[in-house]
């Protein structure tokens, strides 16, 4: 028989664990004589550290030790260039003499760490914290790009060159310049999207320990556990062996547990000490001491004919990086990418810049740079669309790329390429008709003219790429198991994806025994632990089904092949490698980027209340292509999730700093959106394109429902009040201000 | 989020709560439904050396009509208050206030006293009872005294109780004939602090003029803020577009000394006073209008 285990919402593997409370949390985890952990952050934006005097902190009741930069063995880390030290100390160089590349004595921002204390409890911890004295020389604060960015901008890496910008992507396609003198209407406009706090439920935390077998182990919240240890190793000098990373339950990620937080300073503390050691950081530590989404000021101007054509998009992007790259280079790449929408535009010229400033790093966050520059290309859209007297949807299906066309890089887009597909599904579905009336523009019309409650509705696409970019080789592991004799009994799968609440596991599970032909139930999955199983890959860049998937089935087919050849039990391991991507080229761009891309579209309702300025959404209809949906629940709930995660985006959220402090550093003042202010409905229409490379078709869907919300939701707001809202979110301040109502 | 070391009593009636008080004094804090408290000590903000525990105290939870008023005790639950058929009747603003007052779950463990006592200027309550022209009754071991909510609260999160002083009661007197009565607020969130609101009482003649009316606003200042030259506008008056007009104009420039936030300027805060106050006023005029009125 044929199993149906693909394309069935089977219940999550981890369902029943989570919901009664038994699933550990990094939090929930103890040992017997484990030491307790807090952390001295810097709290100061921009500084010289001249002296740390932890005397008293060691002297303090139930403190076993306290350590500074001296005590790092090779400080310094970061996923991408290892720019940050571990600890921040008056010392230049690294206890080792490797290392030396990151000065040492700088803070750079507010959540740079300065020493760690382990006591016998954390009361103890955290009183001997306030014990340790600092003496800083406060330096001038950078809390601006455009600022950091000019000549005579003090130099925040000044190791790494004389200038803050630490990206810089160029795109040049055709003649833009030649297109804008053809082009029959031209629209301009600068947009800025905010800064986004994960706001995962649970925040940094770890426990480590010496395993059975001499080795540092920390059991964490990640989302690579291979990467985790390369960068733990790194930093205490130890060969990656003597390292291990494994991850108990995950509350949540989304980008922001792509960097380290808390585990290269436990697994020093265990190192030094052979103790197991935990630390908890508090709601207010992760606001400030994790990446965030970057702040982004985007410039377009962009170019259409008469008859509907795009021509000619002219583009800068500027992203904050704040203090450290992080995943800038990467991120801000995928916006260069995406700058141009889902779109064929024959002529292109984009910069994207990257600049360090004092804020909090940018990081990974769920789209990874794409919904800025979306927010940007969507709105543009929309702005051509009515300066031509078009539909907004019949123009985004004139210029939807189709199979063949080039992207702004100057390739196309692997086949097939369905932006006409989800944008028909989206449109179809939300009962998308063709403009009924003209509405009158502008801020005295909107001023005088509008009833207190008015509705509009809204449209935007997106599309994302699927997997590692830009000439990184791709790959994943995986190994199964079968046992049994002369059936097929019991399988093992091997994999050590992060199962970050997403699904994954579940998903793995599926496509394992789809790929043996055997019901789920007799799949057993051994997750997580880089000890034991090989490099899978990060949960992140929509990647995991897709990339786990071809390792899954290639392990399989190599189990079977042995298991026919009566091997018991039939044991096979796997490396899947995904086909080659390119580097961008210097100075025109041209590459091929991704192997896989993944669409999405969205329709939006919203009602805008203007005379207090709130924005409702009232419907969302989203049409996501995955590929083949594995499990339809999942996916459905990945979607839920997307739209409700860019509602706080898009209007609520409103993440403020000043001269580099965090002031929104509570879910207090941090408005995450309640199940009370989230859209009334979402409708999710799965499209279901298959990817030739893709298992069994599956592109992926992690980031593809959060795209086209905020630009869809702009133009609502639009629709509703004949005012363009270039800034978000659309807190009822920001729209009463553009009501011109105060 | 743990709060500081604390020495707890949990008092089973009104007089060892009082006797407990007395002895420990300003040292002490009351905890009634903990709404506001806990979260402040575990934030560590407040870290009081005696924490005396009401929610044993049953004496004190109790709705009751009394001749013409109506007696509510200052352990009863923001819940109760929601529901309770008497409170509807006697004062069907305070009714309409209720489901703003932030979450369910908040309402069902949160008081009537504890919140007048905690004298946010950002709550519904204290609004409520000047609106409502509420009296207030305090006791200590030696006795008991009243107030008018006006005298009550004397500023930012301070109240006249003294340090041995507990809130045991609240007096609601009733409605005069044709008054109408309106509540509004707008929050960032749902059952968010607002960042404005405002609680109406209008009361018309039998000509439909003005017989009184009275305008409260809170978030607008360090506590309850009452709007007494906006209202004398409308005494006297039959109520029309230009008097509503000329009074929001008032408030919102006037009367009101919103201080904003890091989510919202004081002038955002002064437009949706404007725009509560044309709205409340005209619910209100029409509420008192359909009482019997031609």
């Amino acid at each position: 028989m044929a199993s149906q285990n693909i394309g069935q919402s089977i219940p999550r593997i981890d369902a029943r664990s989570k919901v009664t409370g038994q699933a550990p949390y990094p939090g929930d985890l103890a040992m017997k004589g484990m030491l307790h952990m807090k952390v001295l952050f810097a709290e100061r934006p921009h500084a010289r550290v001249k002296s740390v005097d932890t005397s008293q902190a060691e002297a303090a009741p139930g403190v076993v030790a306290v350590y500074t930069a001296k005590d790092v063995p090779v400080n310094e880390y970061g996923l991408q260039i290892p720019d940050q030290p571990v600890l921040c100390g008056p010392t230049l160089t690294s206890p080792s003499g490797r290392g030396d590349g990151v000065r040492a004595d700088i803070v750079r921002f507010v959540g740079d760490q300065i020493a760690v204390v382990a006591a016998q409890t954390e009361v103890q911890a955290d009183a001997a914290v306030k014990l340790i004295r600092v003496e800083y020389e406060d330096l001038p604060i950078l809390s601006d790009p455009v600022t950091a960015m000019k000549a005579d901008a003090p130099i925040l890496h000044p190791d790494r060159g004389d200038s803050n910008v630490c990206v810089h992507y160029k795109i040049r396609k055709g003649d833009v310049e030649d297109a804008f003198a053809k082009a029959d209407v031209i629209v301009e406009s600068e947009y800025h999207t905010p800064v986004q706090e994960h706001a995962y439920l649970q925040p940094e935390a770890g426990l480590s320990y010496i395993d059975e077998d001499g080795r540092v182990t920390i059991a964490s919240g990640g989302q690579w556990t291979h990467a985790d240890r390369a960068g733990i190793a790194h930093a205490l000098g130890l060969p990656e062996e003597m390292v291990r990373v494994v991850y108990p339950a995950i509350g949540g990620a989304f980008g922001g547990r792509e960097d380290l937080s808390v585990q290269i300073v436990l697994a020093l503390a265990t190192w030094k000490l052979q103790r197991p050691v935990k630390i908890i950081w508090s709601r207010r530590e992760s606001i400030i001491g994790h990446g965030k989404r970057h702040p982004v000021t985007l410039k377009a101007k962009w170019g259409a004919t008469k008859d509907g054509k795009l021509i000619a998009a002219e583009n800068e992007i500027i992203g904050d990086g704040g203090a450290y790259m992080y995943t800038s280079n990467k991120v801000l790449g995928n916006s260069a990418i995406t700058s141009t929408g889902p779109y064929f535009i024959p002529n292109v010229k984009t910069d994207v810049y990257g600049v360090y400033t004092n804020n909090v790093p940018g990081a990974a966050f769920r789209g990874f740079g794409a919904p800025q520059a979306l927010y940007m290309a969507e709105l543009q859209v929309n702005k051509l669309a009515e300066k031509l007297g078009m539909d907004p949807v019949e123009f985004r299906l004139k210029n939807a790329l189709r199979d063949g066309d080039t992207m702004g890089v100057g390739t196309p887009a692997p086949n097939p390429c369905s932006v006409v597909e989800v944008v028909e599904a989206a449109r179809d579905k939300f009962g998308w008709k063709k403009k009924r009336r003209p509405k009158a523009a502008g801020r005295g019309g909107a001023k005088n003219g509008l009833p207190p409650i008015v509705r509009g509705r809204g449209f935007a696409a997106g599309f994302k790429n699927v997997g590692f970019s830009f000439g990184y080789q791709e790959n994943c592991w995986a190994k199964v198991e079968i046992h049994g004799n002369g059936k097929i009994e019991h399988v093992v799968l091997h994999h050590a994806s992060a199962e970050v609440g997403q699904g994954t596991h579940t998903v793995m599970i599926q496509m394992a025994a789809q790929a043996l032909d055997v019901p789920t139930n007799i799949v057993e999955l051994k997750t997580s632990d880089s000890a034991t199983q090989g490099n899978p890959g990060s949960v992140s860049a929509s990647r995991m089904t897709f990339m786990a998937g071809n390792a899954i089935k290639g392990a399989a087919e190599a189990a079977l092949a042995k298991w026919e050849a009566e091997e018991r039990p039939a044991i096979a391991e796997f490396k899947y490698l995904a086909p080659r991507t390119t580097h961008m080229d210097e100075e025109t761009g041209f590459s091929t980027p991704n192997f896989a891309y993944a669409y999405s579209a969205q329709a939006v309702e919203v009602e805008v209340d203007t005379e207090t300025g709130h924005v409702r959404v009232l419907r969302v209809v989203a049409a996501d292509d995955v590929g083949k949906a594995i499990n339809p629940d999942l996916v459905i709930g990945q979607v839920e999730g997307g739209v409700v995660q860019a509602h706080g985006y898009a209007v609520t959220e409103n993440f403020i700093t000043k001269d580099g402090r965090v002031l929104t550093d509570q879910f207090s003042n941090y408005l995450l959106p309640t199940i009370l202010d989230i859209p009334e409905k979402v409708e999710t229409v799965l499209v279901e394109v298959p990817d030739p490379n893709g298992p069994w078709g599956a592109r992926g869907v992690g980031e593809l429902p959060f795209l086209p919300y905020a630009p869809a939701v702009a133009a609502a707001i639009h629709d509703a009040t004949g005012v363009w809202i270039n800034e978000f979110p659309f807190t009822p301040e920001r729209v009463l201000r553009a009501l011109g109502k105060i | 989020m743990k709060p500081a070391p604390f020495e707890y009593h949990v008092p089973d009636s009104l007089e060892q709560a009082l006797a407990l008080l007395k002895e420990h004094g300003g040292d002490a804090k009351l905890l009634a439904g903990g709404q506001s408290l806990v979260p402040a000590m575990n934030f560590r903000v407040v870290q009081p050396g005696v924490l005396i525990d009401l929610n044993r105290v049953s004496e004190l939870a109790y709705v009751r009509q009394d001749g013409e008023n109506l007696r509510i005790g200052a352990m009863t639950r923001e819940r109760t208050l929601e529901i309770d058929p008497l409170v509807a009747k006697q004062s069907p603003l305070l009714e309409e206030a209720m489901p703003h007052v932030a979450h369910p779950q908040i309402r069902n463990r949160g008081t009537l006293g504890g919140s007048l006592a905690n004298a946010d200027p950002a709550a519904e309550l204290p609004v409520i009872m000047l609106a409502l022209g509420a009296r207030l009754k305090a006791r200590n071991v030696s006795g008991e005294r009243w107030m008018e909510a006006h005298d009550f609260f004397s500023g930012m999160f301070t109240t006249a109780l003294a340090p041995d002083e507990i809130l045991v009661e609240i007096e609601l007197p009733p409605d005069l004939p044709h008054t109408g009565w309106s509540f509004m607020e707008v929050a960032p969130r749902a059952g968010d602090y607002a960042l404005m609101g405002v609680a109406a009482q209008v009361t018309l003649d039998e000509n439909g003029r003005c017989r009184q009316a009275r305008l409260v606003y809170l978030n607008a200042g360090d506590g309850p803020v009452d709007a007494k030259e906006a209202a004398k506008i409308l005494g006297g008056e039959m109520p029309n577009d230009d008097v509503i007009e000329a009074m929001a104009e008032l408030v919102s420039r006037k009367e009101i000394n919103p201080f904003g936030n890091i989510h919202a300027s004081s002038d955002f805060q002064r437009h949706l006073a404007g725009v509560l106050t044309r709205k409340a006023l005209k619910q209100a005029i029409e509420r008192a209008g359909e009482d019997g009125l031609q």
